[in-house]
């Protein structure tokens, strides 16, 4: 399927030569390069230690690394990611905050008026389906709801980049299902407009179920293995589809 | 945002001083310019309201500046690891040293200060209260701060919850439930050392502040039974109606700000389920106590941002200053021993120390010895233990003065005032093991008292192999204080007037007291205080310190 893909579309952000070093001597991660393109959905795949979520942190901005650059639309990052938004597996909600004041606390942090981030995060609450369950707290509601208060709070302050961080890892299986399916219908939907997105997970199924891209990462210290292609394969994409089946064969054959 | 809010601040500020300024300036009227001249406390019972609106009003600064530094301490030590070393040692030294010994230093130093005004006397009583305040206040802030997830600090950062919003929205909700529980030791704590600090005595020179205390006082020395009575009657009231009326609507309020998810502790109404059925208290929960929260956590949130911001410039204020403040107390102190030979109390010291020292070990092993028993008994269940910390903090509010009656009766029994001594501690010391436990008792995990009843464990064995051994860090941290209190009771309880007679034992707090409020020699009161001190940090250091770390290496809760 040689498909004459948009390869120009402009790089949302960009790592060069990024490293961790811990106690400046333990290399857990890099130097590697990385690139999110606009309106790519892309994955990180790789083994537990692989240093997955150590990238994430540093692309949001909440550490910074040891070495090399990470840039922005050619401009590089200097503290925390403003155009970036994150999910966090451990939900990392406010437990004293009321939905939609978890969901508006960027907005708050952003210094947006009240009524204006009230609608702001109505809207949202409403895109993931949470509804009427904007007084609750979040310890009335049960983890997959938690993880979509998580997803409307990444999503109202309309960041360029949404990343995710295991967001399906401490649900069940049939939850985490039906959120991979919401989290692809919001990236398709015109109501959203963050349409890159970058998903840290364990889970070769999840990344060849969702991604554009997937790139695998190797342990000590985490390093890029391969990244593999996968806009050609057609969405909606059934785990029992035999493309779909032969692409994550191949990928655990590299990562073994 | 950020100029509207740096345009509020002086505002908020402003309206916040001159609320106090009003409130102080109506309750003590024009008399804090006036020299001051120690009056004699006019004994009739009908001015005892306003005498406990006094107090309480001394209660309530004294408490505010200990919340706020405590917050800004607390939060400074858990974020900058240099910051830390400094704090943890110094508080620790601080809290484990007997306040009650310094008390004639410090109301000198504030005295002098303020020109023998009342003002001055007024801010010595407020310093004090604060000095017994601010300890566990800080120390509790700083470990909830150390146990909040690092997963919700990242996406606060990550979400820009910064400046007096990360106050608002993160560190208060997160330290409020350890601070409100911290809230009531602290005043529980002011309230036993009020008698202290409204009489002030140093030497011949005896200042009595206006108070429910200092009436108190005066009623034991004079042994009128009735009033004594009658005051502490006012003085339990008035406890019991800070639970009703604040306490107990602020901890309905706080069940939101429990971080964990499970268990039993945030969805029971603690302060007696009895409590939470109360119209009144709901109605002053919603109508009151809720609106005024969230607008304090806000006010709070912008003040704190702005301590916080100006902290590096405290602490080399403070770097700057303590040592010179050291050097003056040291130079102080070599005009004491280098004018005139030692005085023979000073010579008697070690054996006093001694002997003390049996005191405060024994009120030690029989605190924790009664504790664990009860802590037990009380964490059987949820509502329990909720009535059980009312009560605990209501009787542990009801100063040593309270158990004179007993002290008469143990007397006359012939046990000695030795054992009335210990008993006296005891009433100091026992609470701080009690709280300590109790807080424990609640963390074990619920999972493993199941296992260990699904294994038939019960009675002793529960005790031996489940209770004990996960209370065992709470107990540790409990009986330290317990010890660090127990010096300061001494002081109190080793040297007692009432009715005319004197009752004493020896020991160093019975020294310290005569020359204190007796002799006023200078001298003894420093070489005492000095070897106190001295003990204490060498049983910290040497005893305490190595039990705790082993303790927790073994028994401490795994995530």
């Amino acid at each position: 399927m040689a498909q004459t893909t948009p390869r120009a579309a402009p790089v949302v952000l960009r790592l060069e030569g990024v490293e961790q070093l811990y106690d400046g001597k333990i290399r857990i991660l890099g130097p590697l390069d990385l690139e999110v393109r606009d309106g790519e959905f892309l994955s990180l795949v790789g083994p537990s230690g692989c240093g997955k979520s150590t990238l994430l942190r540093i692309v949001a901005g909440l550490l910074r690394p040891t070495g090399g650059v990470v840039r922005l639309r050619d401009r590089p990052l200097g503290g925390v990611n403003r155009s970036a938004a994150m999910v966090f597996q451990s939900f990392a909600l406010f437990p004293w905050l009321s939905v939609v004041e978890n969901v508006a606390v960027g907005l708050e942090a952003q210094g947006v008026g009240i009524r204006e981030r009230l609608k702001k995060a109505e809207k949202y609450i409403d895109l993931v389906g949470l509804s009427g369950y904007e007084r609750a707290f979040p310890r009335e509601l049960s983890r997959g709801m938690k993880q979509l208060v998580g997803l409307a709070r990444a999503l109202a302050v309309e960041p360029e980049l949404l990343c995710m961080d295991e967001p399906f890892s401490a649900l069940d299986v049939l939850t985490a299902r039906t959120m991979r399916d919401l989290v692809l219908d919001l990236w398709a939907s015109p109501a959203v407009t963050t349409k890159s997105i970058l998903l840290v997970t364990h889970s070769i199924e999840e990344a060849v179920a969702m991604s554009d891209r997937v790139v695998v990462l190797k342990a000590n210290p985490g390093r890029i293995a391969e990244t593999v292609e996968l806009k050609a394969l057609p969405r909606p994409r059934r785990s029992d589809a035999p493309a779909v089946r032969e692409t994550v064969d191949r990928m655990y054959a590299l990562l073994a | 945002m950020t100029r509207r809010l740096s345009r509020s601040l002086p505002v908020d500020l402003g309206l916040v001083a001159a609320l106090a300024v009003v409130l102080l300036a109506s309750l003590f009227g024009g008399s804090f310019l006036r020299p001051y001249d120690a009056p004699e406390l006019e004994p009739s019972p009908a001015l005892l309201p306003v005498y406990l609106l006094r107090s309480l009003a001394r209660l309530g600064v004294a408490y505010a500046a200990a919340l706020v530094l405590a917050l800004a301490v607390g939060h400074l030590a858990a974020r900058s690891p240099t910051a830390r070393r400094f704090i943890l040692p110094t508080l620790d030294v601080l809290q484990s040293v007997p306040i009650l010994g310094f008390f004639p230093a410090a109301v000198g130093l504030f005295i002098g200060v303020f020109g023998g005004s009342a003002l001055g006397v007024e801010v010595a009583a407020v310093f004090l209260v604060f000095t017994c305040m601010f300890w566990n206040l800080a120390f509790g802030v700083y470990e909830s701060l150390l146990t909040l997830p690092e997963d919700l600090q990242m996406a606060a950062t990550q979400f820009g919850v910064r400046g007096p919003l990360r106050w608002s929205r993160l560190i208060l909700p997160s330290v409020l439930p350890t601070l409100l529980y911290n809230s009531l030791l602290s005043w529980a704590n002011g309230w036993y050392f009020l008698i202290a600090s409204e009489i002030i005595a140093v030497g011949p020179a005896r200042y009595t502040l206006p108070g429910l205390g200092s009436y108190l006082a005066q009623a034991v020395i004079a042994g009128r039974h009735d009033r004594t009575l009658l005051a502490l009657g006012l003085l339990v009231a008035t406890t019991v109606a800070m639970h009703l009326l604040l306490w107990s609507p602020l901890d309905t309020w706080a069940e939101r700000f429990h971080l964990e998810e499970t268990g039993d502790h945030p969805r029971t109404p603690r302060v007696a389920r009895v409590l939470g059925r109360s119209r009144i208290v709901r109605g002053i929960t919603r109508s009151l106590v809720i609106p005024l929260g969230q607008q304090a956590l806000g006010v709070a949130g912008r003040v704190l941002d702005f301590v916080g911001r100006h902290g590096r410039a405290v602490g080399i204020l403070v770097a700057l200053g303590l040592p010179a403040a050291m050097a003056y107390g040291g130079y102080g102190l070599y005009g004491l021993f280098s004018g005139r030979p030692l005085a023979p109390e000073v010579l008697g010291l070690p054996l006093d120390l001694f002997s003390s020292f049996v005191r405060v070990s024994l009120g030690v092993v029989l605190s924790a010895a009664l504790a664990v028993p009860l802590a037990h008994r009380i964490s059987r269940s949820p509502e329990r233990r909720a009535t059980a910390v009312a009560v605990i903090q209501i009787l542990a509010s009801v100063p040593a003065t309270a158990f004179f009656p007993l002290i008469a009766v143990v007397v006359t029994w012939g046990l000695g005032m030795n054992a009335a001594a210990v008993l006296l501690a005891l009433s100091a010391m026992f609470w701080y093991v009690l709280f300590n436990v109790v807080g424990a008792a609640a963390a074990i995990p619920k999972d493993l008292v199941e296992v260990a009843r699904g294994l038939g464990l019960g009675g002793a064995g529960y005790m031996r192999r489940v209770f004990v051994p996960a209370v065992a860090p709470g107990l540790v941290t409990g009986c330290v204080t317990a010890w660090g209190a127990g010096w300061n009771a001494m002081i109190l309880c080793e040297y007692l007037e009432t009715g005319g007679r004197v009752l004493s034992v020896r020991g160093v707090g019975a020294t310290l007291a005569r020359a204190t409020y007796v002799t006023g020699d200078m001298q003894v009161v420093a070489a005492s205080l000095a070897s106190m001190v001295l003990l204490i940090i060498l049983v910290n250091r040497l005893f305490w310190g190595p039990l705790y770390r082993q303790v927790a290496a073994r028994c401490k809760m795994e995530a």
